[in-house]
C-alpha cells in the first residue's frame, strides 16, 4: 500500500530575472495516517515553498517544478488536472497559514469562509454549511460559536483567527494537514494553545500533519519525525528521538545549540548559527552549509553529499556522519546536557 | 501569493541588514540597498528610467516642443508666416484653406496659418505649465513643511484650507478666480497655481512625516542638529521624489487646463495664439473645415501625454506611491 | 456606525464654513484688485448714483462680517443674487438647468462603472498580457486627452462624417430633436463626460486589484480548492471594489462640476453650459451663484459616500477601525 503522501526528490526551482532561485531542491520523505512530521529550518530553506508545492499553490511562472514528483496516495498530484488538485486542495490536503491576521478575508463573516470549502466539496447547502461552520467553530475552542460565527475577522483576536483558520482547514476532514509555522505570528500564551488543539485535534482525527517551524521546541513536542532543510536541500532527518538526541548534522547541531532551553541553567550561553543562508541563485560549490559549518574540512567545498543512511531511518547529508568518533567528539556536549 | 523572497533574490545579499535598521520607508530601504552597490539614488533612478522606453519618448517629445517653441521667432514666421498676421486683402482667398505646400496645416478663418499659430501656442502652454506648477509648488511646499513640521495648529488649519480648496471643483474654481482677477496670461499661471497647492502640500506633508519619526532622523536631532540641518539634510532628499513626480504630472494637468480655460474664452486671449482659443475658434467650422481642431488639439494630447509618461516613469524610477 | 456618520458631519462642518467664507471672501470688496460691483452689474458702464445705489443695496458699505451674515442669510434662504442679463433669480434658472446635468452625469457615471472596472479587471487579471498594455496606455491617451477636444472629434466622426457617408449617425447637439429620440442625444455627450474618470476608475480598479491579489487571504480561498476565477470573483473583487465604487461616488460629485466643458461642446442645457453663456455674456451672479451651489452638492455627495463606505466596510460598519 502507497504511503498517504509522498514528496519524492522535489525540486522546485523559480525562474526569475537575476536567474535560477533553486528554492527547494532536491527534498523527499512519506507520510503515513496519524503520522506528524516536523519539518525545520531557516527562513528561506524552502520547507514553505515545499509546503506550497504539495497544496500546488505555487505560482507557474516564475515557479516550476523541475525534477521528482509528489504522490497523494500513490497517485502524482504533478501530473493530475487542475480539475483533479481543487478537489484533494482544501478537502484531503488543508493547509493553515503562518499569518492569522492577513489569512482570513476582512469583508466576510468567518461563518462563512469555515463554511466555504464545504460549499465546494461537499455541496452542503447554505444552511447546512452554516450549521456545521458553527460545530467547526466549537470544536475548535471559540465560545459562543452561534453568536460568533456571524463575528468579520476584525473583531476577532489574532488567537481566535487561528483557531477559525483550523477551523477552515479541518472543514471537510483533510488526510493531511499542513501547517506552515502556525504559532509564528502569535503571543508566546497563545502559541501553546494552538499547539495544544492542533495535537488534540490529531488525537480525534485521522490526520496527518506536516508541521512547518523554525522552532525546534515546537518540533520536540509533537513530532513523530523530523526532517531539517539548508538551502532547498534536507540535511537530516529521522525520528524526533534521533535527531533530538543523536543529531548528526553540523546544522543540526547548530540550531540545537540555538535553542533557549529553560530545562538547563538559565544562564547558559545562546549559540546563534554565524552567517546568513547562502543566496539560493549561487549555491556554494560543495556542501551549501560549509562557509558557515565550524567543522568543515577542505573536502567540503568539493562534494556534496547527500542523504545518507548512518543508523537505520536516520539520515545525514554530513560528509562525516558516518564517523562515529567525528559525531561524539563534535556534537557530545549536547547528547550530555540533556 | 508565493514567498517573497523571490521577487528580489538581491535583497538576500544586501538588503537584510538594511531591513532591520529601516522602518517601513521603501525610499529609505532602497537608498540604503543601492548605498551598498555604491551608487547614488540619483545615478540609480536615471539608470531606471533609461530602460523606461515610454518616459524617454515623453523626455524627448518635451524637449522637442521646448526647442520648437523656443526658436519659433527664428524661422515660423518665415515660412509660415506670423501666428496673428491677418492679411485684410486677402482674408477671403486665404480663408480656410485645406492643409497643402505652403501651409502644411491649412488656415484658419481669418487666414492665419494653422502650423504656424500651432507652434506658438506652444509657448503659452509650456510657460503656463511651467510657471502655474512653479507656484503651486512654492505653495504648497511651504504650507506643507510648516504643517507637517510644526504639527498642532499649523497642521490644522493648513489641512483644513486644503479641504477647503479640495471642496471646489478644480475648472469652476479658476473660472470664478480669473472672473475677479480679470482675464490675460498672469491670472491663468495665478488662477491654476493657488489653486493647485493642496495637492503638493500634502504630498509634501506626508512625505515629511513618514521620515520624521525615523529612527535616523531622531538620531541626527540627537546628534545637536539645528532644524533647518535636519529640513534639509535629512528630510529634503527623502520627500523630494514624490514632489518631482507629482510636479512632473501636475504640469501636464496645468497644460490642460489653460486650454480647457482658453477653449471657454477665460484664459489667454485672442488674438494671441493658445491650443485652446484655437479650438475654441475651430468648432465654428466643425462642419466645414473639420481639420482646423486636429493638430491643436493633437498637440495638447501629445505634450500633456509626454508630461503623464515622464511622471509615471519617474514614479517608477524614484520608487514613489502616490494615491491616484 | 452612528458615530461614524455623526463624526464625518462634525467634519464637514469647518469645511463648509471654510468654503463660503473662501467664496465670499472672493467677491467682497477690498480683497481682491476687482471691482465687486462689476459681479453685480456685468461689465456695462454705470452712473455713480447707480453705483452708490448698488453699494447700499448690497451692504457692500457694512463691515465683512456683516455682509458675510448677509450673504449666508441669502444663501440659506435660497436667495443668490439675480441675473443682471436674464433678469431672472439665479436660483431659479440653475434649479431648472440641474436636472440636465444630472441626467447626463448619471448616464456618464454608469458607462464609468462599466467600462473602467471591466478594463481595470481584464488588466490586473491578465497581468502583462497585451490586453494590459492596451489598457494601461490607452488610459494614460485618455488622461492626457482634453475633453472639449474629444467631444469635438466624436461629433466629427460619429455626427458630421457618419451622416456624409450615409451611416447611421448620432446628434451632436442639444438634448432634443425632431430626428432622434431622446436617449440618443445622450451618447456622444456621456461617453465625452465619463472618458476620464473611466480612466483612472480602470486604474484604481486594476491597482485595487493587483493589492488584494497579493493578499494572504486569497491564498487562503485558494488553498480552500477556488477555482482560480472564484478567487477573484468571490474574494477578489469585493475587497478591490470598496474603494472603486467610493471613487466612483466622489466622482458624481467632480463630474457634476466638470461637466462645463462637456456641456459647451454639446449645447448642453445644463448648468455648464449655463456658466458658460454667463461666462461669456459676462453674467457673474450666474457664474458665481452656480459654483456656490455645485461646491454645496458636491459636499453633500462626498457625504454620503463616505457613509455608504461604511455601509460596504464591515470594518468601518462595526467602527472599530478608524481612518
Amino acid at each position: 500500500m502507497p504511503p498517504l503522501l509522498e514528496v519524492d526528490d522535489l525540486h522546485m526551482h523559480f525562474f526569475t530575472r537575476d536567474g535560477i532561485v533553486k528554492a527547494v531542491d532536491g527534498v523527499s520523505f512519506s507520510l503515513e495516517p496519524r503520522e506528524t512530521l516536523g519539518v525545520v529550518g531557516e527562513s528561506g530553506s524552502g520547507k514553505s515553498v515545499t509546503a506550497l508545492s504539495i497544496m500546488r499553490l505555487i505560482p507557474e511562472p516564475p515557479g516550476k517544478v523541475v525534477k521528482g514528483d509528489i504522490r497523494f496516495r500513490g497517485d502524482s498530484i504533478l501530473a493530475m488536472g487542475e480539475k483533479e488538485q481543487r478537489k484533494l486542495r482544501g478537502n484531503r490536503i488543508a493547509m493553515i497559514f503562518q499569518d492569522p491576521m492577513t489569512s482570513l478575508n476582512p469583508v466576510y463573516r468567518i461563518g462563512k469562509q469555515i463554511a466555504e470549502p464545504l460549499r465546494i466539496h461537499k455541496n452542503m447547502s447554505r444552511k447546512d454549511s452554516w450549521d456545521a461552520a458553527v460545530e467547526l467553530l466549537k470544536q475548535v475552542g471559540i465560545p459562543q460559536a452561534a453568536d460568533r460565527a456571524r463575528s468579520y475577522p476584525h473583531e476577532f483576536s489574532g488567537g481566535m483567527r487561528q483557531r477559525a483558520m483550523i477551523a477552515i482547514a479541518l472543514a471537510c476532514g483533510p488526510d493531511v494537514l499542513i501547517a506552515d509555522e502556525p504559532t509564528t505570528a502569535l503571543d508566546v500564551t497563545i502559541q501553546a494553545q494552538i499547539l495544544e488543539l492542533i495535537q488534540e485535534i490529531q488525537a480525534r482525527t485521522e490526520s496527518a500533519i506536516i508541521m512547518i517551524t523554525h522552532d525546534l521546541g515546537v518540533v520536540a513536542d509533537v513530532a513523530d519525525h523530523v526532517l531539517v532543510m539548508y538551502a532547498g536541500r534536507a540535511v537530516e532527518f529521522g525520528t524526533a528521538d534521533d535527531v533530538f538526541y543523536r543529531p548528526l548534522h553540523p546544522y543540526t547541531w547548530g540550531l540545537l545549540e540555538s535553542l533557549p532551553r529553560h530545562d538547563v541553567d538559565e544562564k547558559g550561553q545562546l549559540c546563534p548559527i554565524k552567517g546568513q543562508p547562502p543566496s539560493l541563485i549561487n549555491l556554494p560549490q560543495g556542501c551549501a552549509f560549509r562557509p558557515r559549518c565550524a567543522y568543515s574540512q577542505g573536502v567540503c567545498t568539493m562534494e556534496r553529499s547527500g542523504l545518507v543512511e548512518i543508523t537505520p531511518g536516520h539520515f545525514s547529508a554530513c560528509q562525516f556522519s558516518g564517523d562515529s568518533g567525528f559525531v561524539e567528539k563534535a556534537c557530545g556536549f549536547l547528547s550530555r546536557e540533556r | 501569493m508565493a514567498p517573497d523572497f523571490f521577487e528580489d533574490p538581491r535583497r538576500r545579499d544586501i538588503g537584510q541588514a538594511a531591513e532591520e535598521q529601516t522602518f517601513g520607508g521603501s525610499e529609505a530601504l532602497a537608498e540604503t540597498v543601492v548605498a551598498g552597490r555604491g551608487r547614488t539614488l540619483r545615478t540609480d533612478a536615471w539608470r531606471r528610467l533609461r530602460k523606461n522606453r515610454l518616459a524617454l519618448a515623453g523626455l524627448v517629445w518635451i524637449c522637442f516642443m521646448i526647442i520648437l517653441a523656443a526658436s519659433a521667432d527664428l524661422w515660423v514666421p518665415h515660412f509660415f508666416g506670423a501666428p496673428t498676421a491677418i492679411d485684410t486683402s486677402k482674408v477671403a482667398q486665404q480663408s480656410l484653406l485645406s492643409p497643402s505646400a505652403d501651409h502644411p496645416f491649412g488656415t484658419d478663418k481669418l487666414g492665419r496659418d494653422i502650423l504656424s499659430r500651432t507652434i506658438y501656442g506652444a509657448r503659452v502652454s509650456l510657460i503656463v505649465g511651467v510657471v502655474a506648477v512653479a507656484i503651486m509648488v512654492v505653495i504648497g511646499l511651504i504650507l506643507g513643511a510648516v504643517a507637517a513640521y510644526y504639527g498642532g495648529w499649523w497642521d490644522s488649519i493648513v489641512m483644513r484650507t486644503a479641504d477647503v480648496f479640495f471642496a471646489f471643483p478644480y475648472i469652476l474654481f479658476s473660472i470664478v478666480l480669473i472672473a475677479l482677477l480679470g482675464f490675460g496670461l498672469q491670472t491663468v499661471f495665478i488662477a491654476i497655481g493657488v489653486i493647485g497647492w493642496p495637492s503638493i502640500a500634502r504630498v509634501f506633508r506626508s512625505s515629511i512625516l513618514s521620515v520624521k519619526n525615523n529612527e535616523y532622523v531622531d538620531a541626527a536631532r540627537a546628534m545637536g542638529a539645528s532644524t533647518p540641518r535636519i529640513l534639509f539634510r535629512h528630510i529634503m532628499p527623502n520627500a523630494v521624489a514624490p514632489i518631482i513626480v507629482y510636479g512632473t504630472m501636475s504640469i501636464g494637468g496645468a497644460i490642460l487646463t489653460e486650454a480647457a480655460l482658453s477653449f471657454l474664452g477665460v484664459g489667454v486671449q485672442p488674438p494671441a495664439p493658445t491650443w485652446g482659443n484655437m479650438l475654441s475658434e475651430a468648432r465654428s467650422s466643425l462642419f466645414t473645415a473639420p481639420w482646423l481642431m486636429l493638430y491643436p488639439g493633437l498637440a495638447i494630447l501629445t505634450t500633456v501625454l509626454a508630461f503623464v509618461l515622464l511622471g509615471d516613469g519617474l514614479r517608477d524610477a524614484l520608487d514613489v506611491k502616490l494615491k491616484e | 456606525m452612528l458615530t461614524y456618520i455623526g463624526r464625518r458631519i462634525l467634519q464637514m462642518i469647518p469645511v463648509f464654513i471654510g468654503v463660503t467664507i473662501l467664496l465670499f471672501i472672493l467677491r467682497a470688496p477690498g480683497v481682491l484688485p476687482g471691482d465687486p460691483i462689476k459681479l453685480i452689474t456685468g461689465e456695462r458702464a454705470i452712473s455713480p448714483a447707480l453705483y452708490n445705489q448698488i453699494v447700499k443695496e448690497n451692504a457692500l458699505d457694512k463691515p465683512l462680517w456683516y455682509q458675510y451674515g448677509r450673504w449666508m442669510d441669502h444663501l440659506f434662504h435660497g436667495d443668490l443674487g439675480e441675473s443682471y442679463q436674464l433678469k431672472r433669480p439665479v436660483a431659479d434658472i440653475l434649479i431648472e438647468k440641474f436636472p440636465n446635468t444630472l441626467k447626463l452625469a448619471l448616464v456618464a457615471i454608469l458607462i464609468e462603472c462599466f467600462m473602467g472596472m471591466a478594463a481595470g479587471i481584464l488588466s490586473a487579471v491578465k497581468r502583462y498580457s497585451f490586453w494590459d498594455v492596451l489598457v494601461t496606455l490607452s488610459t494614460s491617451i485618455l488622461v492626457s486627452l482634453p475633453v472639449f477636444w474629444l467631444g469635438m472629434i466624436l461629433q466629427v466622426i460619429f455626427g458630421i462624417k457618419f451622416k456624409e457617408w450615409g451611416l447611421p449617425y448620432l446628434p451632436i447637439s442639444g438634448m432634443t430633436s425632431a430626428d432622434f429620440p431622446g436617449w440618443v442625444h445622450y451618447v456622444l455627450p456621456a461617453v465625452t463626460l465619463a472618458s476620464i474618470s473611466t480612466a483612472y476608475a480602470a486604474r484604481i480598479t486594476r491597482s485595487q486589484l493587483l493589492e488584494v491579489m497579493g493578499q494572504d487571504y486569497m491564498r487562503t480561498a485558494s488553498a480552500k480548492g477556488l477555482t482560480g476565477g472564484q478567487v477573484i470573483w468571490r474574494h477578489g473583487l469585493k475587497n478591490a471594489l470598496i474603494p472603486v465604487v467610493t471613487y466612483l461616488g466622489l466622482d458624481l460629485g467632480a463630474m457634476v462640476g466638470g461637466t462645463i466643458l462637456t456641456e459647451t461642446v454639446f449645447n448642453w442645457p445644463g448648468i455648464g453650459f449655463q456658466i458658460y453663456r454667463a461666462i461669456l455674456s459676462r453674467d457673474w451672479p450666474i457664474v458665481l451663484g452656480a459654483v456656490v451651489i455645485i461646491v454645496i452638492l458636491v459636499m453633500i455627495i462626498n457625504l454620503l459616500v463616505d457613509i455608504s463606505y461604511a455601509f460596504l466596510d464591515p470594518r468601518i460598519r462595526y467602527g472599530r477601525v478608524a481612518k
